[in-house]
């Protein structure tokens, strides 16, 4: 009876010793983070929080965007985990990932912790040791986003996120079309088309015009882009562009003070010699017989009105590329937005086109609005100066 | 009374005016509207010294001798104030 019990004793220790040495053993979790990211911040002080409660639990934390070492050792893991997503915060237990931050993460995070398989790979930890072990199978839990839905009536669920990049470019796009600065070679032009008989020929130059312009600023913000892209991690230059939308607030609330002060709202004379000789050159391009010769002049004259006009706007299509590339989306995505800014930017432009086309009389837009746009566009421009320096996760839209 | 209006063709405040000018003159026959553009008449620009904003009206009297002038965008109900002004005075 003696041995029975004795064997019975030893066959339960070897079933549950095991796990009672499991239950003390620790488990590993690797957060990847930044320090812009709000949800990166809410993942942290939830686990800070967990940390008494769960004290077999490690947290590891590395901060990506300020460090390229953390960023290098993210890229690995990641290649080793097969994930190709672009987010923060990632967070890694053994083998398994978790992107973003929401109620769903957090509950599959602590299921992780407390069902921890001790049979599993290290993946973090074995990265950090060298060892490199065979990748894994790509997860299905690839680029979760955070919870950013709202509810609005008659409109019901609205993403945050998903409308607030489309709305800051069309506002943006609209108040940076406001700017008086190329307007008058417009009205001029149309001038210039309304007393030619040929119909067909008026609407081609002025789309062209129209087209042109939209070129050279796509042309200029994808450029831009390009660079905030390549330089997204590096903080001074979002400081640096921080301080440009600071400087452009400043020069455009100056000119609301002014308009203010002056009283007289009207059409402000560019410089004399400047302005003869680009009305001359469009005089020139729209009485040339050759049709060809003159879509040239206009295209020339499209190109070189809008780099004065973007270096007139102060900044406003620079901020824009910056949000855009602090957002950190795929091609297709800042395209499209670019085209929306732009659309929203040439909007005024398109309406004194068409109304003077279909009605052959040419139509002002008030010199009051341009004062507006000013305090507007001066207004935003301070915002955004100042998110970008002390809260970007703002701009990014991690509400 | 003679009215001086400088206007310019490229210029969009002026284009914004046009209606309003319009509407004056017909409600002020006894004032004699003369048109100048920017750009052709600089002579005439720089005698009345217009500045750098536009459209400007010049209200001269029988001597010739400018009486006030009305620089940019005014509403209709602003110009008719100051056409009343002046004849008070007058």
């Amino acid at each position: 009876m003696k041995k029975k019990l004795l064997y019975i004793f030893i066959i339960f220790c070897f079933l549950f010793i095991p796990q009672l040495v499991n239950a003390q053993e620790e488990v590993n979790l690797y957060l990847f983070h930044s320090k812009d990211c709000m949800h990166c911040q809410s993942e942290r002080e939830w686990l800070a929080s967990i940390k008494e409660e769960y004290q077999y639990l490690n947290i590891y934390e590395y901060e990506v965007t300020r460090s390229e070492e953390n960023s290098a050792l993210l890229q690995k893991v990641k290649k080793q985990l097969s994930s190709t997503t672009k987010y923060v915060p990632f967070t890694v237990i053994g083998e398994t990932y978790f992107v973003g931050w929401n109620e769903n993460n957090k509950n599959k995070i602590l299921e992780k912790i407390e069902n921890y398989n001790y049979e599993q790979r290290d993946i973090v930890n074995e990265v950090l040791n060298g060892i490199e072990g065979e990748p894994i199978v790509k997860q299905d839990n690839e680029e979760q986003e955070g919870v950013s839905t709202f509810t609005i009536p008659l409109l019901g669920n609205i993403d945050a996120k998903k409308v607030s990049l489309p709305l800051v470019a069309a506002i943006i796009g609209f108040i940076d079309g406001f700017n008086p600065c190329a307007m008058w070679v417009l009205i001029f032009l149309i001038s210039m088309l309304m007393g030619m008989k040929n119909k067909k020929r008026m609407w081609t130059l002025g789309l062209t015009f129209l087209c042109s312009s939209a070129m050279v600023y796509l042309l200029f913000m994808l450029a831009w882009l390009n660079i905030a892209i390549s330089l997204n991690q590096i903080v001074w230059v979002r400081v640096l562009v921080a301080i440009v939308a600071l400087i452009g607030a400043f020069l455009n609330l100056k000119s609301f003070y002014k308009s203010v002060k002056q009283k007289d709202s009207g059409c402000e004379v560019v410089d004399n010699n400047k302005r003869k000789k680009l009305m001359n050159r469009i005089k020139q391009f729209t009485s040339e017989k050759s049709f060809w010769l003159s879509i040239l002049g206009v295209v020339a004259l499209a190109f070189s009105v809008n780099i004065i006009e973007l270096a007139c706007s102060a900044g406003l299509p620079l901020i824009f590329t910056q949000i855009l590339a602090l957002n950190n989306l795929n091609w297709l995505a800042y395209f499209i937005y670019l085209i929306i800014y732009i659309a929203f930017f040439l909007l005024d432009d398109i309406i004194v086109f068409v109304v003077a086309m279909k009605t052959l009389e040419l139509t002002g837009i008030s010199t009051k609005y341009t004062k507006y746009s000013h305090l507007i566009g001066g207004l935003i421009m301070l915002l955004i100066g100042i998110l970008m320096i002390f809260k970007p996760e703002w701009i990014m839209f991690n509400f | 009374m003679k009215v001086l209006k400088f206007n310019a063709i490229w210029c969009s405040a002026c284009l914004v005016m046009k209606k309003v000018f319009k509407h004056v003159e017909n409600m002020h026959p006894e004032l004699k509207f003369i048109n100048y553009d920017y750009d052709m008449d600089e002579d005439l620009v720089e005698k009345y010294n217009i500045g750098t904003t536009i459209p400007v009206l010049i209200f001269l009297d029988e001597n010739d001798q400018e009486v006030t002038r009305i620089v940019g965008e005014k509403s209709y109900d602003e110009i008719e104030e100051i056409i009343a002004s002046i004849s008070k005075e007058g």
